[in-house]
């Protein structure tokens, strides 16, 4: 209950942060678009069964929240170029993903030689690199296991595949796909 | 014209399959948890993606296409965040991965 309560007051203190940065309208704008996505994404699942709004509003009501606790600024509109570059780079790799584990699976000696591998990502915190994280894990031989700040631990399948390479690449097509920059970490 | 998406869709579906089974059989042979996952979220991915093609493709209007694609969209969202918080979990509890 305290951790609720205080989940709420750090809430509210954002909120206003929020506001006296940004204003009431840009709120206003954040929760309606919010609002249209998640009522779209109702609608497509559920169809016009009107009766089921009664589990739909309060849901789409729900996430709307919990989406601004989470991400109170939503990141600029992707770019177009970039989905459309990125799309199908992802489709292909995830199919080579499949193949890459049935080929293993079905080996008769199994082809596995894992390992982890630690990554620092040069993606600014937020969207893109959680987008990041999620992404690596679809990719093929590679997992995100953990991420500490910048530093992304990574399994792999076959510590022969070229990791770090594979990383790069995709880190340089998120960041153009989120319109963000890669910045180095300052030198320790 | 008709049956020909219905049968492209058919093809579709038939090879998914066999990555919802090789998936399965990487779950069973796969010595440790971090390469279970593997098997688990690449093979399922894929499978469920050529399914939703070959769904989509049989399919009589274009909601249908879109709620089998916000479907897929919403499976690799759930798996690939799942599969990340296992493996967090794992590493957190100190499992140290298989190693040849």
């Amino acid at each position: 209950m305290e951790q609720l309560l205080n989940g709420l007051r750090s809430f509210i203190v954002q909120k206003n942060i929020h506001l006296s940065i940004h204003g009431h309208a840009y709120l206003g704008r954040s929760v309606l678009l919010r609002f249209l996505l998640f009522s779209a994404v109702w609608f497509v699942l559920t169809g016009s069964d009107t009766a089921s709004w009664i589990i739909g509003l309060p849901a789409v009501f729900l996430a709307i929240g919990i989406s601004h606790v989470i991400s109170p600024y939503p990141s600029a509109p992707l770019s177009f170029i970039g989905v459309c570059s990125f799309l199908p780079f992802f489709i292909r790799q995830s199919a080579l993903s499949g193949i890459d584990v049935m080929r293993r699976a079905l080996c008769r000696q199994l082809a596995v030689n894992p390992g982890l591998v630690s990554y620092t990502t040069f993606l600014p915190e937020g969207s893109a690199r959680i987008f990041f994280v999620n992404t690596i894990s679809l990719l093929p031989g590679t997992l995100s296991a953990d991420l500490q700040e910048d530093r992304v631990t990574v399994h792999t399948i076959d510590k022969n595949l070229a990791i770090w390479a594979n990383m790069q690449n995709l880190e340089l097509r998120i960041a153009i796909l989120w319109r963000v920059k890669l910045h180095k970490r300052e030198a320790l | 014209m008709m049956t020909l998406l219905d049968n492209v869709g058919m093809l579709c579906i038939f090879m998914g399959l066999p990555f919802f089974l090789t998936g399965t059989v990487g779950l069973l042979r796969f010595p440790d948890i971090y390469t279970r996952l593997h098997a688990l979220t690449k093979a399922d991915n894929v499978g469920l993606g050529l399914i939703t093609l070959g769904l989509s493709l049989q399919a009589d209007n274009l909601f249908i296409v879109a709620k089998l694609i916000l479907i897929w969209i919403l499976v690799l969202i759930a798996s690939s965040a799942s599969c990340h918080l296992v493996a967090r979990s794992a590493i957190q509890k100190n499992i140290h991965p298989w190693v040849k």
